[in-house]
Order: C-alpha cells, then structure tokens, then sequence
C-alpha cells in the first residue's frame, strides 16, 4: 500500500534541508519498523522502494529540481537511505522465509515415483566382462573373430591332425563338407581360431584376449549346452616363458576369485599347447566331506611350435603362451547356479537378480 | 578309461593309499575323474554272534540283540531287520566305526539310546558294506567265521572279495601308453623313482611248429606293420577263475569265458588289443590281411552286418573275411564253448585308418580305442606270449611252439635331440641337467648327454606321441611338476596400454543406455529349428537369403542357424508369460547368419554378423501411486530407438516408413544411412503374437550391429559449437488437416520454409474428435526461433505467416484458433 506522503513528496518545494529532515524522520521510520510476515514485508517494499509510488523512490525524483550544487549530497542522502531500507527488508525476508508456518502437508513415506524399470545385464555379459576387463588391464588388446569357422583355422593350424583322436576332445557341428577347394566348414568349438586369423592378420609380438561364443554337438542337460562362451588369450613375444604364463594366471585368479585363491596346476593335453597345464581352483563346500572339492577353470600352456608354424611365426625366436577358460562355469560356482540351462531360459526372475 | 588301484599295485610297490594314488596321477595329467571303491570303508566291522533275540518293549519293528563280539565283550544292539535271529553270524559295525554311505557320506557309528534301549553298534545289511545293493535285512555270514575277526578278513576268506578301487581316467589323446595298467605303473615309477615289475615271459621262438599250424600273409603292410600269431591246442572253454573275473569287473568289463576274458585281460594290462579265434573255422589255415572293397559284407561278433567302404583293414582266411582289423572280430570265427583250438592274434593296425574306418562303420572298441591313438609296435610277441600261457594255464590246453611274427616293416627307434638351452626358455626355470637326464632315463627315453648342450633321447615304442624336442620338454615339466616352475613377482610383459575398441566402447555405451531404460539382457540359443530359421528369413529383417543349415545336429532343434533375434526372443516372452511376468522388455547382442554367395564375411558362401535386438511387450511403465500405466505402443519403442541412437551419436539415420502387412509383421520402419540397410522397427504380427500366447502388442527393433559400428567409426567427432547467448523465441502454430496426412513431410515442409531463423520444431499434440470435424486431426507444433542477434516479434511474426501458408498451400492446412 502506498503512503499518502508521496503527495506531499510530488508537490514538494525543494531543498536540501528539508529533504535532509525528511530523510532523518524516514531513517528512524524504517529502523523501528516490525516485518514479521512475508505480506508486511511486501507492504514495506511498495510503501519505501515500490517502483512507481514509494516513498522513497518519489524523493529520488525531486532531485532535479534541486539547486545544481545541492545535487550530489541528495543523492548520496537518498541512497544510503534507499540502502538502509533494502537491508531492512531483505532481512526480513530471510528471517520469515526460516520461520514459514503456512507449508503444504507432506507425506515422506509415500514410496519415490518409478519412471522405469530398473533393466540388468545378463550373468554371462557381467562375468565375460570380468574376466575381458582384468585382462585388459593387463595391457590385453580385445579380439573377436567368427563362429562360422573353417577346419584349417579350428583344427589343422591348431596342430590337430586330420584322422586324430584330438578331434573327438570336442563334439563338432558341422555346416558344410568343402571340397578340394575349400576346407570343411563347421561351427568354431573353441576361441581359439582367433589365434590363428590375429597372427596371420599381424607381427608379434601378440597380447590379446578373444571373448565368444562356440558350439558343441551335444545333447542339452543340466550341466552341457550346445553352446558355451569362452575368453581366449594369446601372448607371443621374445623370451616368454612358462613362469610368465604362471604369473599372468596367478595375478587374474587373485583378481577374479579373491587374494587367498587357492589353486594348483595339472600337467595336461592340448594338441595347440605344450606343455599344457590345467589350472583348478579351490572350491569350499561346507557339505562336502572334504569341505571343498578342486574345480577345473582354464586350459593354459606354452604355444606349440607347429601352431606357429602354421602361421609362419619362427618358433626358434619367438615363444609364447595361451589359455582359454569358460564363462558359464565360473558364473555358475559364483552365482550358485546348478542347471546350465537356466542362462538361456531368461526368466526375468532369474534376469532380476543381476 | 577306467583302471583298478588292486591290479596297478601289481606292477609297482607304490605304497600310496588309493586317494594319494588318485592326487598324483591327477596332477602328472592322467586326471582320475572319479574314485569308486569297490567295497566301502570297512574299518571297525567285525563279525558278530548273535546270542539271543528279544522284542524292544517300545517298538514293535525293532528287537532287542545281544551280540558276542569276541575276547568276552557282549553288547545290546538294537535291529529293525526282520531277518535277525538267535545263533547268527553276522557283520557289526561297532561304536567308533565309519561307514561311507552310497552318496560318498561318512556315517559314524555311535553310542545310542533307540526308543528308551540302549544300542552299541550296527548290525548291517550287504549294502551297508558295499558289497550289492541288497537291503533285504541284515547279512547273514555263511561257511566258517571267527567271531571279532575283521569283516574284511572273512569276506576274502569265504567269498575271495578283495576291497579295491577303481579309478575313472580321462587319458588324453597323446597317452596311447597309458591305456592299460603296466603303461600306468611305468608312469608312476618314473615319478616315485621305484622300479616296476613286469611279468616274466620268455618268448616262444620265431617259426617252429605254429608255421605249420597257420600261414599269415600281409597285403598292406604299410596298414598292418605287423601281425604275430601263436595256438593254443585242446583248451576248455569254460569260466574265468574269481580272480580274473574280479579283475575285470573292478574295471568295469563283463567276464565272458577264460578265453575272451584273457584278450581283455591282457589287453589292459599291456595295452595289446588281442583277438582270439576259433582256430577250426579258419578255410585253409591261413590268415590274410588286406583291405576292404567297396560293397563288402561282414557280420561283426554282436551279430550286425555291416557293408563296407573301401579301405577297411579285413583280417581273411583262406576263404572270407574272418576280423575288422583292430576294430571287432567276426561272428564266423567266433570261440564258442565248444571251441578246443584257439588262434591268437596280437597285431599292430594304423592309427588313422583304424579311426577312420572306425567312424564310418559308428563302432568304437577298447581295441579300435587303443590303436586309434598308437600301440607299441614291439609289443605284439609279448602279448601274445602272455595270453598263451595264461590260456594255457586256465583252458588245460598246451601251447603250439613257435610264434609266427609276420613283420614286413619294422620302424628304427626315433631319435631326438633335446638342447638343454631350450629347456630353460620354454620352461623360464632352470632345472638340473641330472635331474633332467634321470627323469628322461626314468620315462624310457635313454639320454646321453652330449658334449654340445644336446641330450640325445631314443624314443620307446610305446611313446609314439613323442616326436619333437618340445614333447620332450613336456615330459621333463610334468614329472619334475608343475608347482616347480615358480611365478614371478613381476611382469615381463611389455609396457602397452591398448584403449578398447571402438566397437566394445559403443557396445558399452548400448548396454548401459538400455539397462537405464528398463531392458533386461537375454542370451538365446544360436540354433534353431529350421522351420523357425526359415520364417524369420524375412525381408522386414535383414534378409530373405536362405538360413545356413547344420550338417549333424544332435537334435532337430539345433538345425539350423539363426538368421535374427526375433525367434529366440519370442520364446523367451513366451515362457516368462507362461511363469505370469506381464512386464517383457528384453535386448540382446549376438552373431546372426545367412548363406550368401556376395556378402560373405569370413568364410566362403556364409555372412555372419553382430545383431542387436529390442523387444518390448505389455504395461510401459511401473504402476504408481498417483497415476496408472498404460499398454506399450509402437511409438513407445521408435522413441527407445531414436534415444538409443542418439547417444551412440548415429541420430542421422533415414527412415522408410511401411504400412504394409508382411508374414511376420503388421507395419514396420527400415532404416537406412546412404542406401546401406541398418535395421528395422515393427510390430509383429497378430497371428505369431497370439501363437506365442503373448497377451499384448509385441514391438521389436533389430539392428544389424556391425554396420552400425562402422558408421559410428566413420562418423567424426563432433566439435564445439558456441552456445547462442540471445533469446529464443517459442511460438506455437496449431492446424487441422486430412486425418490421414502423415506428419513427417509437414515437418520437412515447416523446416524447409524456417530456414535460417527456425531452430527447432516439435509435436506437441496430436487431437482428433468431437471439437473438429470427423475426417480432420488437429496438430499442434512448438516452434522454436532464434539467430546471432535479439530477434523482433515482427520477424517472427512473418515467419508463422509464412507456415500457415505453406501448411495450407501443400497440406490443405487451416488454422486453428
């Protein structure tokens, strides 16, 4: 509301005394004044500062009909008396805005409003991603390579000979017979082929891993899928050595089962490998009547000279190792998880746990 | 490959326990992947005289015995066996005895009150034992037995029962030489360094009287390097002794006759496939080793005919085919129980003829087994030797003297030099070079070290596998062991930092976009029933080329190959509607497959790629407490699809847009950058939604993810461009026109007229009913304006003139209001 005063103000006579005692009545106006709700703090403001009819927005302009000289003093007077009620008032509002007594009523138990659905990667992504990304830490370069797959890049360069056993160590779907031309066609049965076709692609040294899916010819059960994914890894370089590939699996068992892995080696057989080892874990199982049994992880060892060979690496320079692990089956010792069979199902039961 | 811990300890004091035994073949690479004892744990069962049988005041099943375990103790046992009476002998596992139960269990025999009675032991029944399956009552001990002597001590008294274990072996396929018991105990005498003893045979003399009895004659001798041949005259055939039945029952094999069962006999003890025949039904005397022809007929020992192929090794007399060499002996040759004279044949085949043919005829036999991977071509004399004498021994026969060794061509011992340098690079330890040179001596090899570095090894027979330096490494690592080689505290690999590709960078930034936006991961099988495979060969998805087909799928269902997403993801909707989950939002990455002839990616005549599939089905958001949800529609998924795309930076993709019904969709959008196809958006069909018993809408978008890659990699990183610091203008523009007039041209008219001052054009409402006429929708726009300078309401003013005009001129567009 405005105040009747500017009325006064409007018609005023001007000089600097009189302005001067109008300022001082105002000063001790505005200093012993009470805002102690939000409206009278608005009342204030229109009454001292409102832009068209406040007070003292009014006595600014008088000014120019102030002598020359008088001016600037009026001025300086007006504004300190403009400031003075400028603080007046925003201390006012900070002091109600802390002492609100009219807020909206609130129920901070009602649950937080959902948008969406909370959406989850699949066990398989979550532990190939695991296990790519510890390695890859360790300066591993990704590849990944087809699961259609020729004979030559899944056995031959692998050092499995036609008409060997070796080949029966893994159940083969088969898509095409090839001819003279042309190497059988089938569906990779491990990463290893990735191998093959990065060390025809480049120059050691070589420092990869191969995540993907490959295939057996099987029957599904609880515990066998016809499809499984494995990580592959390659290292070739001067001066690699067994010790290496012992430590290399050492550091990613400590990083992926936890610093107080328990584990052991086994002399073993891969036709692409030699020597080979299987690495086991330890596993505890409260129920069982050794506490725990030994799991088999990975299938590792030093590259064999005819595997490079076969890719035109010299064997007598170069050496290396190579170890490749399933996902499900460490997904599984990790999640509890008993049926295979359960990971391709999808039931978003199952999803929503992860 | 299972063998006997009984029958091994034959051959080498080895002194360890069947557990022990069990560990160390395992880690030296024959793995043991199951132990089976034959009789459980039998320690603290003793026999036991039942003094009188009284009822339990308590329980009507159970009696109450008093038991004379020996040395005066008498204990009460309770029994719930019907069987029990007075004056028994019967087995008692006394208090403190542990018994392992079928399922690997240890049961520990306690002190117990049953029903108010006091119980100090177990009477058991013969499964309790091991010994059958049998749990009708308790076992009653027959012939002699000593009260408190050990079961044990009974059971091979009376019964000649012997606890053993058998050990299930998953022998590798460069371990020929382990294939039978004598292999095993060679290996284990290199490991314990123990000496192992073979059986002493002296070997009947080349020639002699047997020349007389048979002539063999080897027309392929590179398929047959060797055939030896000896008799046994006037035998009986009849059966085994307990102690060569039992020897072929703790590894799982079927005793048959003292004939047949010494083949086996020997077989896995030396590791020679033996065969014996019917020496009165070979035409001629003669034995004739040759190939097969083509169309061939044999009836094999089960009975079966089989046609051959060419190439098949035939062992013949003078008149037929009498053996499948290596693989199955015949049914006209067959030792019978009236057989009297038996020819022993003990030969070496070729490895991989023997799997070949093998695999064509689908037999596969221990002997087929073992010369598929390499027998010892010295060992044929021996093996033959040994089986006649034991025939002998237990047919009452006598041996034809002479052997008949046909040996066409014999092989010169290998030998190999291994430089000790090598070890150590390989190896990145350094092993002993004695301890090196006994281990080789120990495996059979004969090292002689040279002056030069170089351990010169000869190669044994049995070890065919062996044929480079690095075989030889790997024999020196697995008996000096792997926890030798140590692990080093420090990496040696090079300093490198690879970044991740861009494909997996793109592919991370999609799974977290799409786990954020309410979509679970799924991973479905790649194979699919071929009727499947072919109805998502569609061009809505990436191609009608035929799906690759799968030669010798296990089971129909993994026929073919899959061609797209949608098939694996429907199934997966399926059965999550069928567990009540109405809430079906799924994506999933994987490779997909067609044949082309054109597009081929890696292999000759098969294009395979990276897919990405989205899926969506039922409510499109949670239910809240203030507001209800409603039913997913296509434009909730185009929405998904452009904010997917947006993030992965490819938001400038062109869209076709489909009205048209297909076989498995009822409308559909493809989309498309410079004429290259990258995907599509649809709502499937009608009838395959409802054959799925999927009660809602089902919407799906499927993107080939590997073009999507390379236009992402193609596309350059975006720059900065300054942000405009004058106002915008918004204006709103709303216009009726012909309810089927589709809104994307009206935008590219709109944005077309803007240029330059129009910066952005949004729907923000699309009305059709009662408050303008039925034929007509209403559209509502916001438009945004602006430009390197305050614009005037004037300018912008033109501007709307400027739309109303072109939505009227080219879409026959009134304003509103």
């Amino acid at each position: 509301m405005q105040d009747w005063r500017v009325f006064l103000f409007d018609e005023m006579d001007t000089n600097l005394e009189t302005l001067r005692s109008i300022v001082t009545d105002l000063t001790q106006e505005i200093a012993s004044v009470q805002l102690s709700s939000t409206s009278e703090a608005e009342e204030f403001r229109i009454k001292f500062l409102g832009q068209k009819r406040g007070l003292i927005t009014q006595l600014f302009k008088t000014i120019p009909n102030l002598p020359k000289e008088d001016r600037r003093d009026a001025g300086q007077l007006l504004n300190a008396l403009r400031k003075k009620a400028q603080s007046t008032l925003d201390a006012a509002k900070e002091q109600t805005r802390s002492h609100s007594t009219d807020l909206p009523e609130i129920d901070l138990t009602l649950p937080g409003r959902q948008n969406q659905w909370r959406g989850s990667r699949h066990p398989i992504t979550l532990a190939l991603e695991k296990i790519t990304d510890i390695f890859h830490r360790m300066g591993f370069r990704i590849a990944k390579g087809p699961e259609i797959e020729d004979d030559w890049h899944n056995f031959t360069a692998l050092n499995f000979p036609e008409d060997h056993p070796a080949r029966d160590m893994q159940d083969t779907l088969f898509i095409d017979e090839g001819d003279q031309q042309k190497s059988r066609t089938l569906m990779r049965t491990h990463t290893s082929p990735v191998q093959i076709r990065m060390m025809i692609a480049g120059k050691p040294p070589f420092r990869m891993i191969a995540p993907g899916r490959v295939y057996r010819n099987e029957t599904i059960t609880y515990k066998s899928y016809c499809l499984f994914h494995q990580v592959e890894g390659l290292v070739i370089d001067e001066g690699i050595t067994m010790s290496d590939l012992k430590t290399t699996i050492y550091s990613f068992a400590c990083a992926f089962f936890g610093e107080d892995v328990k584990l052991r080696y086994r002399s073993s057989f891969f036709p692409f490998t030699e020597p080979s080892a299987e690495l086991d874990i330890w596993w505890e199982i409260p129920e069982h009547p050794d506490g725990g049994r030994w799991m088999e992880i990975l299938g590792s060892g030093m590259v064999h000279p005819n595997v490079l060979k076969a890719v035109g690496i010299d064997s007598e320079r170069y050496t290396g190792y190579a170890f490749g692990m399933g996902v499900e089956r460490p997904a599984m010792l990790h999640y509890d998880i008993k049926d295979i069979r359960i990971f391709y199902e999808n039931d978003v039961r199952f999803l929503a746990q992860f | 490959m299972k063998i006997s811990y009984n029958w091994l300890s034959e051959y080498i004091d080895h002194g360890l326990s069947p557990d022990d035994l069990a560990d160390s073949l395992t880690m030296f690479g024959l793995e043991v992947e199951k132990t089976e004892r034959s009789i459980l744990s039998l320690d603290g069962v003793i026999v036991g005289h039942v003094q009188s049988v009284s009822q339990h005041p308590n329980a009507d099943r159970l009696k109450i015995c008093q038991v004379d375990l020996g040395n005066h103790e008498i204990v009460q046992i309770i029994c719930g066996a019907s069987n029990v009476a007075m004056n028994q002998r019967v087995p008692v596992a006394t208090v403190g005895a542990k018994l392992t139960t079928e399922n690997g269990k240890t049961l520990e025999i306690k002190k117990a009150k049953i029903r108010g009675q006091q119980s100090m032991g177990m009477i058991c029944a013969e499964d309790e034992l091991g010994l059958s399956d049998n749990h009708q009552g308790i076992m009653v001990l027959t012939g002699t037995s000593n009260i408190g002597e050990s079961i044990e001590e009974y059971l091979h008294r009376e019964r000649g029962i012997v606890s053993d274990a058998s050990f299930d072996l998953a022998i590798t396929p460069n371990r020929p030489d382990a294939t039978c018991h004598m292999g095993i105990a060679r290996d284990l005498s290199a490991l314990l360094n123990i000496p192992p003893k073979f059986p002493d045979i002296t070997l009947h003399a080349d020639g002699d009287e047997a020349v007389e009895w048979i002539d063999v004659k080897i027309q392929c001798p590179d398929k047959c390097a060797r055939y030896s041949a000896m008799i046994v005259q006037d035998v009986t055939v009849t059966d085994s002794p307990v102690w060569l039945k039992q020897r072929l029952e703790s590894i799982g094999l079927r005793p048959v006759n003292n004939i047949v069962d010494v083949t086996n006999f020997v077989m896995f003890e030396c590791g020679q496939p033996l065969h014996a025949f019917n020496y009165d039904q070979i035409a001629q005397k003669k034995i004739i080793v040759r190939e097969s022809r083509a169309g061939e007929k044999f009836v094999t020992l089960d009975g079966k005919e089989h046609s051959l192929n060419d190439g098949i090794i035939l062992i013949c007399d003078g008149e037929q085919p009498v053996a499948l060499g290596g693989i199955m002996g015949g049914k006209n040759s067959e030792v019978s129980n009236s057989t009297t004279n038996i020819l022993i044949e003990s030969a070496w085949f070729d490895t991989s003829r023997t799997r070949r043919s093998a695999k064509a005829l689908g037999i596969s036999t221990d002997a087929s087994y073992r010369f598929e991977r390499g027998v010892d071509s010295t060992l044929q004399p021996w093996a033959a030797m040994r089986a006649a004498q034991l025939i002998a021994e237990l047919g009452g026969g006598t041996i034809v003297p002479g052997i008949v060794d046909i040996h066409p061509r014999p092989k010169p011992a290998q030998t190999i030099d291994l430089r000790i340098s090598r070890i150590r690079k390989i190896l990145g330890t350094k092993i002993d070079d004695f301890r090196v040179t006994q281990i080789l001596a120990s495996l059979g090899f004969q090292p002689k070290q040279q002056d030069t570095g170089v351990i010169s090894c000869t190669i044994p027979a049995y070890r065919p596998d062996v044929q480079l330096e690095i075989d030889l490494i790997e024999e020196i690592v697995r008996i000096h062991g792997l926890e030798n080689i140590g692990i080093s505290k420090y990496s040696t690999l090079q300093l490198s930092i690879p970044l991740p590709r861009s494909e997996d960078r793109l592919r991370e930034q999609a799974h977290s976009h799409l786990t954020g936006h309410g979509f679970r991961e799924i991973y479905t099988n790649s194979l699919l029933p071929n009727d499947l495979a072919e109805q998502f060969s569609h061009e809505v998805l990436e191609t009608n080329y035929p799906p690759v087909r799968t030669l010798n799928a296990a089971s129909s269902s993994m026929a073919t190959l899959r061609p797209s997403l949608v098939p694996g993801m429907l199934m997966v909707m399926q059965h999550n509607t069928h567990h009540s989950q109405r809430v079906l939002r799924f994506y999933e990455f994987g490779h997909l497959f067609h044949q082309s002839t054109d597009q081929a990616t890696f292999i000759e005549n098969y294009s395979e790629y990276d897919g990405l599939l989205l899926g969506i089905s039922g409510p499109v958001q949670p239910e809240n407490w203030d507001g209800n949800t409603r039913i997913t529609d296509f434009f909730d998924l185009k929405g998904e699809v452009s904010q997917l795309l947006d993030t992965l930076r490819l938001n400038t993709l062109e869209m076709q847009f489909n009205n048209q019904a297909s076989k498995i969709t009822e409308y559909h959008i493809t989309l498309y950058s410079n004429e290259i196809r990258l995907g599509a958006i649809a709502k499937l069909s009608r009838e395959i939604q409802a054959s799925y018993d999927l009660p809602d809408p089902v919407f799906f978008a499927e993107f080939n993810w590997t073009r999507l890659t390379l236009l992402h990699e193609n596309a350059p990183d975006p720059t900065y461009e300054p942000v405009s610091p004058f106002p915008v203008v918004e204006r709103d523009l709303a216009v009726s026109v012909d309810r089927s007039q589709p809104v994307a041209p009206m935008i590219t008219a709109l944005q077309k007229a803007g240029i330059p001052l129009l910066k952005d054009i949004k729907i923000f409402d699309v009305y059709t009913g009662n408050r303008i006429p039925k034929n007509q929708k209403s559209i509502a726009f916001a438009l945004r304006f602006g430009t390197n300078r305050t614009l005037r309401d004037h300018e912008v003013d033109q501007f709307m003139k400027k739309f109303v005009n072109v939505l009227f001129e080219q879409f026959d567009a009134t304003l509103r209001n």
